[in-house]
């Protein structure tokens, strides 16, 4: 089913106009110096490059850092509830890294299954991806390092891959053929030396890639190293906030509290994170996760252990923000090493 | 359809009516909450013992709490709304707004959530209840179960402990279970918690229960309290002779959402609310000691 | 926040209708204030019905939080009103107060609020007609102001561009200089550890990007070597002193000269003792912020400060023991510049732009992890009975949090920028800060590096100023 363009910039940019109309078009912008997913109002807002990505993931647009989950009017001696509408609108993600939309499904895997969250899945299914493949890595990006690519398709409907001052765009799903629709009459098919540009760009991009691989078999030592020694030493200079998780494509954690005055209120979630002493902390006083050291492992192990299925990709997907916005220079990467040769080198249950 | 109008909002409470409720001790009330709107109870699916709801004050928030009462299964014979009863202690924000609030007052609630206690592989077992403090509220819709049906079961022993004798609950009830055939209740409480005229216990948990010397062929223990009792319970269980399978708890980690999304209450890769609260001892082994 | 939120009823477009009354809420202390509404009513003085009066002990226990909450909920003003200075049933609440609102005042007025909303009086029990008075001028003028600004994203707004800020940084040092400073560093942390004055060193170790340290604690001599000093060490190692004293009893600390403020405001406020401290201060050849200085090592020369127990430069290791009561930082800023342009703006603009700002910050509070004087057990803005600071992650709540970490370190920061640094979100809180210490310089007189010396705003004068006060 696939079908791919070969587009000028220019034409790319003719696209995007189109897709204003009718959709919530989201798109990396600069603002006061940031370059953040927001939506736009016309194409020529929206910064798309062929490498370099966003202050943060593009999460927010499907996974807001607050939202209401319902609401409440006290009346009559009771309660009147009202459940929020859920998001009508269509949106297109655009230019959204390789990284990022796996991020995204990492997300699915977490509001989609069981018990579905209803904001969320109306958010997804009204949510076109459009990525953008990686022409060079950021000086922080470690994707291929675990297990993932910066021309991934994963989590994308229609693909994006520089070609020089070109862009090839390919359509992956049903939903990228309806937002391309009959916009491609008039493109370019792109060529069997265009579609070899894929491999060769994921070749240059993985070389610039310095990191070692984060071996599949970690996860195995890393939980039986738990209570290793090494946590605590590796952890020290945590600081405790949670530019981590916040800035994280797949970080997925949140609070609910409610918001209220006499007369109404809304339960309200809002994004959370392991890192914060209170996310565990029992009313009682006991908190399982009491020290900052406990509290990052937790971070860390969710990323790299604690898979359902050996065979299940790493919930880190290798962005490495969290590395180059640790206001306290974690590195994730080297902690999971650090960890795993610690930990191999001194048994699994040598003492802090 | 569209996705979104199949899936219903999981975070919206059904309303119920604080029905009744009762002192247990001076933080520990027991409530008894009705559906406000009987067709919501219609379709309520009922539970089983050992799960648990989300209990919402609305203004304040959200709390969790044991399903307290006899379960509820809609496929039986009862016709009637169920009633749900909860235990709780005053010691947070919701729990404190809750406390404040009296008979006819509405509240939110949503659940059943979690898995539940094994009752029906226990039956033609002898059984061994172990509660601390508020620890018991867990177990009671368990102990309940069984009571209502003793005959499936074999001998069971409620061993109640609380700090103190002003501390523990469901006093008013015990007399009722012990005199059920077969069934054997034992109050303790801990050194120094008595009081004049006490006729119970006196000594802690573990060691109360060591001093009863029951026989660990084919009885299973239930055990519910905090951290600290549940380690050394299980230091005395492992010494007596009980085998790790032959023993469940329930795990009470902070909840938020209840379905396993919200992340707070994940021990490795295990989702207390979804996957627990109830695990065997065995299970518990298995995890990393993140609870 | 909640759809009761009083500003829905104002008008959508941003035309203020014609019969537009506003919303005001009176904070006043119960023994002057309250008496003296009181008596306005039995005299049956008659005075606008806009106010809604809420009763505190005194305008001591007023917390601009309240202020705050009132605006977030959707008060077009707000005025505050208490005992006459001399007067106050407590003594010296609204003397301590007085100071905290002249700050509190000048930050809302910085970050874009029309001070015609907001408005200080001293009315005492007898003082009914004064009470009237005062109510009628606060109406008059928050009715000119007009219905408060929406905490939004300014939708469309094309932004300032700020002047450059400029200024010849330190001493520029080479590699080869660096070299010499590292290994002096190295020597100085050894020997601190060997002679056991200390038992940890906080320093910086090579970090896993390019031109990036990480703070490190070591207590081994043999473990000196992984000490790194460069443009990369930006991390004011002050905010791990704390935690390192739970297991030290002695703990030595590399300062560059811009962390020294903060340091000793520890000390000054009973966090740690001066000889629990070792502060090996090292000239330092600027961090760097992005592609180039930072801000703050822009008006700086980088020499260590004689305040601190060693002095490590290219040259060696020398003790120092500078009496800090004489010492101060004598800064002049990159940064006032900005500060006058913004202050230079129409207030709208300003709300504009703090607004947009805000509307950034992800509540990852980084900003107060970083910060060596955040240093409260439990953060206003986790306490949740009551829940002063709204949790949902939008403006509202986001404007409060970024405001109320400032007035809490108003008096108190001296300019280290940890928390701007750190900012995932580029908010410029380091302007805010900075505009704080410079209103706090103005008003009070510089915040220095004595230990010894109490922090401005928990202190006062009978004569400080009061020209704003009613």
């Amino acid at each position: 089913m696939e079908s791919s363009w070969k587009l000028t910039d220019t034409q790319l940019r003719k696209w995007l106009s189109g897709l204003l109309d009718g959709n919530s078009v989201v798109a990396p912008v600069e603002e006061d110096g940031v370059l953040l997913f927001r939506p736009i109002a016309s194409e020529d807002q929206a910064v798309v490059k062929p490498s370099g990505k966003t202050r943060w993931s593009p999460k927010e647009f499907l996974f807001p850092r607050s939202e209401a989950l319902y609401r409440y009017n006290f009346k009559g001696g009771t309660v009147q509830l009202e459940d929020p509408p859920v998001p009508e609108e269509h949106q297109v993600l655009f230019g959204v890294r390789s990284c990022d939309a796996s991020g995204l499904v990492r997300l699915d895997e977490i509001f989609l299954s069981g018990t579905k969250d209803r904001l969320y899945a109306a958010r997804r299914e009204n949510t076109t991806v459009v990525s953008a493949a990686c022409a060079a890595a950021d000086v922080e990006c470690f994707c291929t390092a675990v297990g993932y690519s910066p021309v991934g398709e994963e989590g994308s409907d229609v693909q994006l891959v520089p070609l020089g001052e070109d862009w090839m765009l390919r359509v992956l799903t049903d939903k990228g053929r309806d937002l391309v629709s009959d916009a491609g009459d008039g493109w370019t098919a792109a060529t069997a030396k265009d579609g070899k540009r894929i491999a060769e760009l994921e070749k240059s991009v993985a070389g610039q890639i310095e990191r070692s691989p984060v071996n599949r078999e970690w996860s195995q030592v890393l939980e039986e190293g738990f209570e290793h020694g090494a946590w605590d030493r590796l952890a020290q200079h945590c600081l405790g906030c949670s530019v981590c998780a916040y800035v994280c494509p797949s970080c997925s954690c949140f609070d609910m509290n409610h918001e209220a005055n006499a007369w109404c209120g809304e339960q309200c979630r809002s994004w959370d994170a392991c890192t914060f002493p209170l996310f565990t902390h029992h009313a009682s006083g006991h908190n399982p996760r009491e020290t900052k050291q406990e509290r990052y492992r937790q971070r860390v192990l969710h990323k790299f252990a604690f898979r359902e299925e050996d065979e299940d990709p790493f919930r880190c997907v290798g962005c490495g923000r969290c590395v180059s916005l640790c206001p306290a220079g974690l590195d994730i990467v080297n902690t999971v090493s650090a960890a795993v040769e610690a930990i191999r080198e001194e048994g699994a249950d040598a003492a802090r | 359809m569209p996705l979104a109008e199949a899936v219903p909002n999981p975070y919206q409470p059904s309303l119920v009516r604080i029905h009744d409720f009762l002192d247990e001790t001076p933080d520990v009330r027991t409530l008894r909450l009705q559906f406000v709107d009987d067709n919501e109870a219609g379709g309520f699916a009922g539970w089983e013992p050992g799960q648990f709801g989300q209990f919402t004050v609305f203004g304040a928030g959200e709390s969790v709490f044991a399903l307290a009462n006899a379960p509820w299964r809609p496929n039986g014979d009862r016709a009637s709304a169920p009633t749900i009863e909860c235990t709780f202690r005053m010691v947070g924000k919701v729990t404190s707004a809750l406390r404040a609030m009296s008979k006819g007052q509405v509240i939110g609630f949503r659940g059943p959530y979690g898995n539940h206690f094994p009752v029906d592989d226990w039956k033609g077992k002898d059984l061994v209840f172990i509660g601390g403090g508020i620890g018991m509220a867990a177990l009671r819709s368990a102990m309940l179960d069984v009571i209502n049906r003793k005959s499936e079961f074999g001998d069971v022993v409620i061993l109640n402990g609380a700090r103190s004798v002003g501390d523990m609950v469901y006093t008013d009830e015990m007399p009722g279970w012990q005199e059920v055939d077969g069934v054997e209740v034992v109050r303790t409480v801990d050194p120094g918690g008595e009081t004049e005229g006490w006729d119970g216990e006196v000594g802690l948990l573990p060691n109360v229960f060591e001093g009863l010397g029951l026989d660990p062929d084919g009885r299973i223990v239930i055990a519910c309290g905090p951290p600290i009792m549940l380690h050394y319970l299980f230091l005395s269980l492992g010494k007596v002779g009980y085998s790790p399978d032959q023993v469940v708890t329930t795990l009470e980690n902070k909840m938020k959402c209840g379905i396993g999304h919200c992340g707070r209450c994940y021990v490795g890769p295990f989702s207390v609310c979804r996957d627990g609260p109830v695990v065997t001892w065995a299970e518990l082994n298995e995890l990393p000691k993140d609870y | 926040m909640t759809e009761a939120n009083v500003t829905a009823a104002k008008s959508e477009a941003g035309a203020v209708p014609e019969n537009w009354k506003p919303h005001i809420v009176a904070l006043v202390c119960n023994w002057c204030s309250y008496a003296g509404a009181d008596m306005a009513g039995t005299t049956r003085r008659e005075y606008p019905a806009n106010v809604r009066m809420m009763r505190f002990p005194c305008t001591g226990r007023m917390s601009p939080l309240m202020i705050l909450r009132a605006f977030e909920q959707g008060a077009d003003g707000v005025l505050v009103s208490g005992c006459h200075p001399g007067d106050c049933h407590y003594v010296q609440g609204n003397l301590v107060a007085r100071r905290r609102f002249t700050i509190f005042r000048s930050l809302m007025d910085f970050i874009g609020v029309d001070l015609k909303r907001l408005h200080f009086a001293w009315v005492s029990a007898a003082e009914g007609h004064k009470w009237a008075k005062v109510v009628s001028e606060v109406t008059t003028s928050v009715q000119e102001a007009g219905p408060l600004p929406s905490f939004e994203h300014p939708e469309g707004w094309g932004g300032i561009d700020l002047p450059e800020m400029t200024g010849s940084g330190p001493q520029e040092l080479d590699e080869q200089r660096l070299d010499a400073i590292r290994a002096n560093l190295r020597k100085a942390a050894s020997e601190v550890l060997t002679t056991e004055r200390a038992g940890v060193v906080i320093g910086y170790g090579s970090g896993s990007l390019p031109d990036q340290t990480h703070p490190v604690l070591i207590t081994k001599t043999a473990e000196c070597e992984k000490l790194e000093w460069g443009q990369g060490c930006r991390n004011n190692l002050g905010a791990y002193v704390g935690s390192a004293l739970e297991k030290h009893e002695r703990v030595a600390v590399v300062a560059k000269t811009c962390d020294l403020g903060a340091i000793s405001g520890l000390i000054r406020e009973g966090q740690l003792r001066r000889d629990q401290l070792l502060v090996i201060g090292v000239q330092c050849p600027g961090v760097r912020d992005g592609s180039g200085l930072a801000t703050k090592c822009l008006s700086c020369s980088g020499d260590p400060h004689p305040i601190c127990d060693l002095v490590v430069t290219v040259e060696g290791v020398q003790e120092s023991c500078e009496d800090p009561s004489a010492a101060a930082l004598d800064t002049p800023d990159a940064r006032d510049e900005q500060i006058a342009y913004l202050e230079s703006l129409p207030h709208e603009e300003r709300w504009q732009y703090w607004q947009r700002q805000f509307g950034r910050c992800l509540r990852c509070y980084a900003c107060r992890a970083a910060c060596p004087l955040c240093y409260c057990s439990t953060c206003i803005t986790d306490k949740h009975r009551p829940q002063w600071v709204p949790t949902s992650i939008d403006h509202p709540g986001n404007s409060t949090w970024n405001i109320i970490r400032a007035v809490h370190l108003a008096g108190r920061c001296t300019g280290c920028d940890e928390c701007a640094r750190v900012c995932p979100a580029d908010i410029r809180l380091d302007l805010i800060n900075r505009k704080l210490s410079l209103e706090v310089e103005r008003q009070y007189g510089k915040i220095g590096l004595d230990p010894e010396e109490k922090s401005a705003l928990v202190d006062f004068r009978m004569e400080d100023s009061e020209e704003f006060i009613l």
